[in-house]
């Protein structure tokens, strides 16, 4: 039993391969070493490249369109009504660790994006950070909540609470606790649990990247030399790294290893208000003029006269009220495709707050998806191509924004993630023109086991 | 550890036993429920080689099958069993013994023979209507249909995935395999996880 294969992935929540393979590879020892005696390269995340759905993506190997949702929030009908969260009881495609199921294999999966509700697996599951709270049952079996916390100091942390305080030194030291309870359960169940097949996400990264990205970044508008948190991120990097060294150095000599990253990350040079953007244009009526800068709820909205609306994000959904598919649309059917690239050029055209461009990409889910499963928004919108975010909030009289008032405009997610994978085989060096979609494939045939019908991605060599 | 439990398929050849058996494996082992099935035709070629199809074989290969799926069952394990089993006396006899321990569903698998004939995928009915196939059941032989089967699945009219989620239903209902979780959060829930996501950065 002890000759079988096994597979170790490390998930890093927006590792950013710019900062792992160039600017701090001295400082990071062991990823370093993984990436002289593996394969490594930068590896393209989905469209939208967000956790939701960029993880399931990973581990399904098909795109938002099969998997029929486009963010975390998705719509359920044509209605005006609000969102739903796409959790992991939404994934109808199998993932690596069902397959390797229902070949009789093992698995310890660890907070990876979209596994709450945790479904039963043979093995362990750890619901991820879409779990509301400690109360919710979170893993699977159930008994092994008591466990974790045993492990993780008493309390094993999810996600860090109270993102958007103003104690940054609170926020840094509870991203650390997050993060060394985490490893320490890991570092355990390595040991302790019978498993083919471990994966554990750590969200820390993402998290440190969205509220400490200014202080690091020269090109940042608010960076500051000498700043009190200049080397924030690349501290925790470093500290990342000794934590992965310390589960590298248990593994069982044979374990074929994974790092990976769901979306790389940049700097945000602000924010655009896409709705106070449509009503400057005419293609959005509200009830009554905002008084102050607020939420757009759908109940506000004069439908009588608003051909579109958005959802504000680290990129924006456009949704468009179309005559005979909303209940109260206006766009004839026939003016659709007319309308929609109307919208599109516009929204490519619009600059920053003097008029330079700024790269804004618009994508249509029909050209970008193999299958559009559910309900797609009718555009995807990436501002500035993601150097910019998306309030979706109205009043507040201008279209652009630099205030934080409508999220944290530190980082923004990048399309490109990482990879590094040593072992099973892999020839060592860099490779280019890896996907997300290769990962689950590379996993599967690591265990001799084909892909499955309708995965997208092929197996790294 | 979860009670074990016997799956037993019934229901004339042709009637869907082995491709739904082998469905039901494949979403068992998914949730990572122990399943072996004993598949009749596979039994006859490992644990009943030689014997024929009077009643009496007949009777021996079944009372091997139930006894190999007690075994099973006894230990925590799902056995799924697929052979036609015609006679109801010894697959209740089956049950009982296996109830000892472990707990028995009854998976009908009912179909006319009219369509049976009309499918004839193995071309089996065709042969045993022109008699070049003694003993055959439905046909030649008796097939007696299950009284209160667990679960009945009408696969002369129902998809096989409809079947497959009539007797994952009933399993789950009895309490014999882990279930898949609910999609939707309660509205203190949902309001928890749109406030980190908003405070994330997610939303907005």
């Amino acid at each position: 039993m002890e000759n079988r294969k096994k597979v170790f992935v490390f998930g890093i929540d927006c590792f950013e391969p710019s900062l792992v393979f160039e600017q701090w590879k001295k400082d990071l020892p062991n990823l370093s070493k993984l990436m002289e005696e593996g394969a490594w390269g930068r590896m393209e995340s989905t469209l939208p490249p967000i956790t939701v759905p960029a993880w399931t993506a990973m581990m399904t190997s098909k795109d938002p369109g099969q998997l029929g949702f486009y963010g975390f929030r998705n719509r359920k009908s044509y209605d005006y009504e609000e969102l739903y969260f796409a959790n992991g009881a939404y994934v109808r495609e199998k993932t690596v660790w069902q397959i390797l199921s229902r070949n009789r294999m093992s698995s310890v999966v660890l907070g990876v994006p979209q596994s709450y509700p945790p479904k039963p697996i043979n093995g362990i599951v750890v619901g991820c950070f879409l779990t509301p709270d400690k109360n919710s049952v979170y893993t699977y079996p159930e008994e092994i909540a008591k466990e974790i916390d045993s492990i993780a100091e008493g309390d094993y942390i999810i996600d860090v609470k109270d993102f958007r305080t103003d104690d940054k030194s609170k926020l840094l030291e509870q991203i650390y606790v997050m993060t060394r309870r985490r490893f320490a359960v890991v570092r355990n169940w390595v040991k302790s649990k019978d498993w083919d097949f471990f994966m554990f996400v750590e969200m820390g990264v993402d998290r440190i990247h969205h509220g400490f990205w200014r202080y690091h970044d020269v090109n940042h508008r608010l960076y500051e030399k000498g700043h009190e948190f200049e080397f924030a991120i690349r501290d925790y990097y470093i500290y990342l790294d000794r934590e992965i060294g310390k589960v590298l150095e248990i593994l069982p000599p044979e374990t074929t290893i994974l790092v990976v990253s769901d979306h790389g990350a940049q700097t945000m040079d602000g924010a655009v208000c896409v709705n106070e953007f449509f009503r400057r244009e005419g293609y959005l009526r509200l009830k009554e003029e905002p008084k102050k800068q607020q939420k757009l709820k759908t109940s506000g909205i004069d439908w009588s006269g608003t051909k579109c609306w958005g959802e504000g994000g680290y990129y924006s959904r456009i949704f468009m009220n179309v005559e005979g598919r909303e209940p109260q649309g206006i766009i004839p059917k026939a003016d659709y495709e007319k309308v929609r690239d109307e919208i599109k050029k516009k929204l490519e055209e619009l600059g920053d707050e003097n008029g330079n461009p700024i790269g804004t990409k618009v994508f249509k889910p029909e050209e970008v998806y193999r299958e559009v499963k559910n309900i797609a928004p009718d555009l995807i919108v990436y501002f500035g191509n993601l150097g910019w975010r998306s309030a979706g909030s109205v009043g507040g009289g201008s279209i652009h924004t630099h205030e934080n008032d409508t999220g944290p405009d530190d980082a923004n997610h990048a399309r490109f993630g990482l990879f590094m994978m040593k072992g099973g085989g892999v020839k060592p060096g860099k490779r280019d023109g890896v996907k997300i979609y290769d990962i689950a494939p590379t996993i599967l045939d690591h265990f001799g086991i084909p892909e499955e019908k309708g995965m997208i991605g092929s197996k790294i060599e | 550890m979860r009670k074990g439990f016997v799956l037993w398929f019934t229901g004339l050849s042709g009637s869907g036993k082995s491709t739904l058996s082998k469905m039901v494996e494949e979403r068992l082992l998914e949730r990572g429920v122990p399943v072996e099935v004993l598949d009749g035709d596979e039994v006859r070629l490992n644990l009943s080689k030689g014997l024929g199809f009077s009643k009496e074989d007949r009777d021996t290969n079944i009372r091997r099958i139930g006894y190999v799926a007690k075994l099973l069952s006894r230990n925590g394990a799902c056995a799924i069993t697929a052979a036609i089993s015609p006679y109801r006396e010894i697959r209740d006899e089956v049950r009982k013994s296996v109830q000892e321990r472990a707990a028995f569903v009854e998976a009908y698998c009912e179909c006319s023979i009219e369509k049976l004939v009309e499918r004839d995928v193995k071309g089996l009915y065709k042969k045993a209507l022109a008699g070049e196939i003694a003993n055959f059941t439905g046909v030649s032989d008796p097939y007696e249909p299950p009284l209160n089967p667990e679960v009945v699945c009408h696969t002369g009219e129902e998809t096989s995935e409809a079947s497959l989620g009539r007797i994952l239903k009933t399993l789950e209902m009895m309490d014999l395999i882990p279930k898949d979780p609910s999609a939707e959060y309660s509205a203190e829930e949902e309001a928890e996880v749109a406030k980190r996501l908003k405070d994330l950065g997610y939303l907005g």
